[in-house]
């Protein structure tokens, strides 16, 4: 068990879910570290995020997930000591911004950055773990063009029957259809369309879905992917939020929409995936593993 | 197979008094706890070292002589007043059974200590399987006032401590803790299964050798009046979890 007085803390890097992070430097080791610092309520006790996000990472160890290193508990105050990380896919895309322009990335980096995230998604999925809150914030990213899943006060375990879940999870732009209309019974799908999400982001530098609202997300979404119908989403009519009265769009020409944000020259195979990874229906979403072995990522495991 | 399925149904189940009995067994279980609310000598002159034990009494065993109700009062009284989802309630097992493999064999309580492992393991599993849960300073209220909320923090924190935050749980934990009540449920899957089947071969037999079909239908129902009465298992849960799942929507 480290103690507090092992680091030494410096700049702030900035606030997260309920949580400030700074950097700090191990003394012994001289090594950098985050310092997840969770002020503790004694109304609330301790925090179930800062439980389930300790309890979960502590057995999480992948290259593509931030390592948490040790936990400092004390009485007002709980520190989680993860790895160091330079930067986050936010920051990182924002610092490319050109004037009032965002710009997308590279599309070898999109690719690189797109397959760690996966990578990571399949661990936690094969450990059993949904992270619920995957967005460019809470991807970390080194200077050696690593990625890395950060920030998991939202995670939860899935798979035993005990679980009780909340449809108020994912941040708005990132939110799944079927979450947005209320699903509890999610699983696994409903990181994936997050990664869909934020593989068109890093494409054209813009949110894909940028609503406001839970009704207006819908919309947005709608608008491109079409609005389901019973022939296409068998079950949709029967969630908690759905409307009936929904304007009907038909599915837009989704690589037309991007390549008109974006210089480069996208191929039918990205867009290919993006479709796997945003079908509406969570039930016909690829996983993380097939998504994994799509053709768009062949010069990985070739 | 069969696990999952009785699991399934015994979590879908309203909380009955067997399973609260089945709790209070459990939690004893876990460590030797001094019946009398004053159990121990006087203390001994205090050293400088050790200003204050790790067990020294707390607000409950100061009143503890008067106000200390049964282990079994006590998680009835939980239960009602928090209208725990019997999933919850009954996943603090496997908080119990881990603390007692992870408990010294020779350590031993205070009259109340059985009480906050109890509330402790039930906090770690609202927190851990709930999106939302209630805050300590209501789990301190749930206990009318045999607890402050400084008393559940610090149980709540020196329970994450021993586990060392390690709170997963996985369907193995789930079926060893469990056993007691899982089996009869077993059990009965398998009755009313062989009854379901007697029932289809004696129809089919008859369907087969009779001519007429009200003759069919007449000793059809005829053999399943014969057979020992056994309601169907399954349905009869199922309308349980009906109720169940109703009554629980404003819990945790």
């Amino acid at each position: 068990m480290a103690s507090s007085s092992q680091f030494k803390q410096l700049e702030k890097l900035g606030n997260g879910t309920y949580a400030t992070v700074y950097k700090g430097l191990n003394k012994t080791t001289g090594v950098y570290v985050a310092l997840k610092e969770v002020k503790l309520d004694s109304e609330e006790g301790t925090p179930s995020t800062a439980i389930r996000e300790i309890s979960l990472m502590k057995e999480l160890k992948h290259e593509n997930i931030v390592r948490l290193y040790d936990v400092i508990h004390t009485e007002n105050k709980l520190t989680l000591v993860f790895e160091f990380m330079d930067n986050d896919l936010k920051k990182y895309m924002d610092s490319r911004t050109v004037g009032n322009n965002p710009q997308g990335l590279e599309l070898s980096l999109v690719k690189y950055f797109e397959w760690q995230l996966l990578q990571g998604v399949a661990f936690c999925h094969e450990n059993k773990i949904l992270h619920r809150d995957l967005k460019p914030q809470n991807l970390l990213i080194n200077n050696k063009g690593q990625l890395k899943l950060g920030d998991f006060g939202l995670a939860r375990a899935f798979g035993i029957p005990v679980n009780t879940f909340s449809s108020e999870v994912v941040t708005l732009w990132y939110r799944a259809p079927d979450v947005l209309m209320g699903s509890r019974t999610y699983s696994t799908s409903i990181d994936i369309w997050s990664c869909g999400c934020i593989l068109a982001e890093m494409i054209t530098g813009k949110p894909l879905f940028p609503g406001t609202n839970d009704e207006e997300q819908l919309k947005l979404i709608f608008e491109t992917m079409g609005t389901p119908t019973e022939r296409t989403w068998p079950g949709v009519s029967s969630l908690p939020k759905y409307n009936p009265q929904f304007p009907q769009h038909l599915p837009k020409d989704l690589g037309a929409l991007l390549q008109s944000q974006t210089r480069e020259k996208l191929d039918g195979s990205v867009i290919d995936l993006l479709h796997g990874l945003l079908k509406l229906n969570p039930d016909k979403r690829l996983s993380a593993k097939q998504a994994l072995n799509h053709p768009w990522f062949s010069e990985y495991y070739q | 197979m069969s696990d999952a399925k009785a699991l399934r149904i015994l979590f879908k189940s309203p909380v009955t008094d067997d399973m609260i009995r089945y709790l209070t067994n459990t939690t004893l279980k876990v460590i030797p706890c001094a019946k009398d609310a004053y159990p121990s000598p006087p203390s001994s002159p205090r050293s400088p070292r050790s200003p204050r034990s790790p067990h020294s009494p707390r607000s409950a065993d100061k009143t503890s002589a008067r106000s200390l109700p049964s282990l079994m009062t006590f998680i009835s009284r939980l239960v009602r007043y928090t209208n725990v989802y019997t999933s919850t309630l009954l996943t603090a097992a496997c908080y119990l059974d881990k603390l007692k493999r992870i408990l010294p064999r020779d350590a031993h309580g205070l009259p109340s200590t059985s009480h906050r492992i109890f509330l402790a393991c039930l906090i770690l599993s609202a927190k851990c399987h709930n999106d939302s849960s209630p805050q300590n300073k209501h789990w301190a209220e749930y206990t009318d006032g045999l607890f402050s909320l400084e008393d559940v923090n610090l149980m709540e924190r020196q329970l994450l401590q021993l586990f060392n935050w390690d709170v997963r749980v996985c369907d193995e934990d789930l079926y060893n803790a469990l056993e007691m009540l899982l089996t009869p449920i077993k059990h009965d899957l398998v009755r009313s299964r062989k009854v379901f089947s007697r029932n289809y071969y004696h129809q089919r037999n008859m369907s087969a050798c009779s001519s007429t079909s009200t003759l069919v239908s007449m000793s059809s129902s005829a053999s399943v009046m014969s057979l020992p009465k056994l309601p169907s298992v399954a349905s009869h849960y199922d309308t349980l979890y009906a109720h169940s799942e109703s009554a629980a929507t404003n819990m945790v």
